[in-house]
């Protein structure tokens, strides 16, 4: 069931709506909490930060969710070359901090931020149930047909969109 | 893929500058970086190697400020050019929303700019995304070099979809804006359309469904013209600069600067002297331009089954039965025998 909604997934955008992403943020505070990691960042495969949680106002999060998803994009293509279809878990180990990458969905990855204040095999164990509970959620995603009411682009966006072009890279 | 967050109210779109090697795919994002506004510029990421090569992208976040309520963002991504690094070329690619083809002007880098154009359809094409469907701009760049081609010649041998087209020399910053302007415009009247209501909007309903249509990229074969059909690419020019007949040129120099648009439909005849007529006047409208240059469509490429029809189909369906009566016919004789009795009285 999860396997085919998220092959679904894969074939359609999403469009996160904000019932949605609370959701999905009381997910990444409760896995926070229960496994004493800093940071979380939810990335699409595209690059674009979904949400985040934890001390993240340091971070430079366009810039790492870009980063985090060639990561994880390069690594596909590599886990390809040896016949897997994809390795679902990355880790990155330094000095005092350290990244977990979890693949959610075959959509999203979810970027854990921790340090030695806790462990790796804390921050992998609740990884995997806020996985399962993310992976429920983005298939609600997958299934929704029709837009919650009063959220959708805006009537005068295309006009709005020719004068913020104008501006940015004159007239 | 465009990402539409409600929560944060974002809209997020990824461009990606495509071509190949050293045909400045790279300094055009330096140049936006180091011109753009500084409240609206990210950091300018390059994963290079010590030669500055680019080894797997380079990467600005460009925010365009509030549209229609949501912080729309555009993701600028570059590719290495080199041969080498089909693979990461391939990955940066993957949900791109829109793409720049920085093609080198050069005559000598001509068949270089067309393998890299190949190999965009195909990398393309492995991402599930289609290049006659995804918003495309093809940039001359390095027009102050002295082997450059003219641009009659490039427009020949590599505007084959019919997309926009626009002269640069990124490294004096000349043709850089104008580009990732017109591709964003693309990108969002796309969006607009998939998901917006301003197409719906009564006063506007007309001018904005085309705008979408043509700027989209989600032409096909009735906006852009399949590569080898160059006869209603010729057309589509002809028309073009029969259009444009009536109406005053720019200084040459405004368009060499980049200043002006130098958007064009495709052309395929380089050896038919073009008519001394002035380009269209410029358009202020990004989201409407493409929908009032893009001359008529050409008709859609039809498959062979698609094209028997009407009184084809009649003399097709003729044949067939006539066939199958020959058939039937031969078929009796064998079974009741008189074939043989038939062929020995022969």
């Amino acid at each position: 069931m999860i396997g085919k909604n998220s092959e679904q997934m894969r074939e359609t955008r999403l469009v996160f709506y904000r019932d949605d992403v609370d959701r999905i943020n009381d997910v990444l505070e409760e896995f926070l909490k229960l496994s004493g990691a800093k940071a979380n960042i939810l990335i699409d495969k595209e690059g674009h930060a979904v949400t985040q949680a934890g001390l993240t106002s340091s971070l430079n999060v366009d810039t790492l969710s870009a980063l985090v998803a060639a990561s994880f994009a390069a690594t596909r293509e590599m886990a390809r070359l040896l016949g897997e279809e994809e390795f679902t878990i990355l880790s990155h180990q330094g000095k005092n901090d350290h990244i977990q990458l979890t693949l959610i969905a075959d959509r999203c990855i979810l970027c854990t931020m921790f340090d030695d204040s806790t462990t790796v095999g804390m921050v992998r164990l609740y990884a995997a149930e806020a996985s399962k509970k993310l992976h429920r959620i983005f298939d609600t995603i997958a299934r929704r047909t029709e837009a919650p009411a009063g959220e959708s682009i805006a009537a005068d966006f295309g006009d709005q969109a020719e004068s913020a072009l104008d501006d940015v890279f004159g007239a | 893929m465009v990402q539409i967050n409600f929560a944060r109210k974002e809209v997020n779109c990824k461009i990606v500058y495509y071509g190949c090697g050293l045909s400045g795919k790279t300094t055009n994002l330096e140049v936006v970086h180091e011109k753009a506004p500084s409240d609206r510029k990210g950091e300018l990421t390059s994963i290079a190697t010590e030669g500055d090569r680019t080894l797997f992208f380079d990467f600005m976040p460009l925010d365009l400020g509030k549209v229609g309520g949501m912080s729309t963002k555009f993701q600028l991504y570059t590719v290495p050019g080199q041969v080498y690094y089909n693979a990461t070329r391939k990955l940066v690619l993957q949900g791109a929303d829109g793409v720049v083809f920085v093609a080198d002007s050069q005559r000598s880098k001509l068949e270089e700019n067309i393998e890299s154009l190949k190999n965009l359809e195909e990398n393309l094409r492995e991402n599930g995304l289609d290049i006659r469907k995804i918003p495309l701009v093809i940039q001359y760049n390095k027009r102050d070099l002295p082997d450059a081609m003219p641009v009659e010649e490039l427009d020949e041998k590599l505007n084959w979809y019919g997309c926009p087209t626009f002269e640069a020399v990124a490294i004096r910053g000349e043709g850089v804006f104008p580009t990732l302007k017109k591709l964003s415009a693309m990108v969002l009247a796309k969006l607009n359309k998939e998901y917006g209501v301003g197409s719906r909007k009564p006063a506007r309903t007309e001018s904005r469904a085309q705008a979408a249509k043509a700027s989209s990229g989600e032409i096909s074969t009735s906006d852009r013209p399949a590569p080898t059909r160059k006869p209603a690419a010729k057309l589509q020019r002809q028309s073009a600069l029969e259009t444009a007949t009536a109406t005053a040129a720019p200084p040459a120099t405004e368009r060499r600067k980049g200043a002006a648009q130098t958007e064009r439909p495709a052309r395929s005849e380089p050896a038919r002297p073009p008519r001394r007529s002035p380009p269209p006047p410029r358009e202020r409208d990004p989201l409407r331009t493409a929908a009032r240059r893009r001359t008529p469509p050409p008709p859609p490429a039809r498959s062979p089954e698609t094209r028997r029809s009407g009184s084809g189909n009649a003399v097709f369906y003729a044949i067939y039965a006539l066939l199958a009566l020959v058939v039937i016919g031969v078929v009796y004789l064998l079974v009741s025998g008189k074939l043989n009795e038939w062929i020995a009285n022969l």
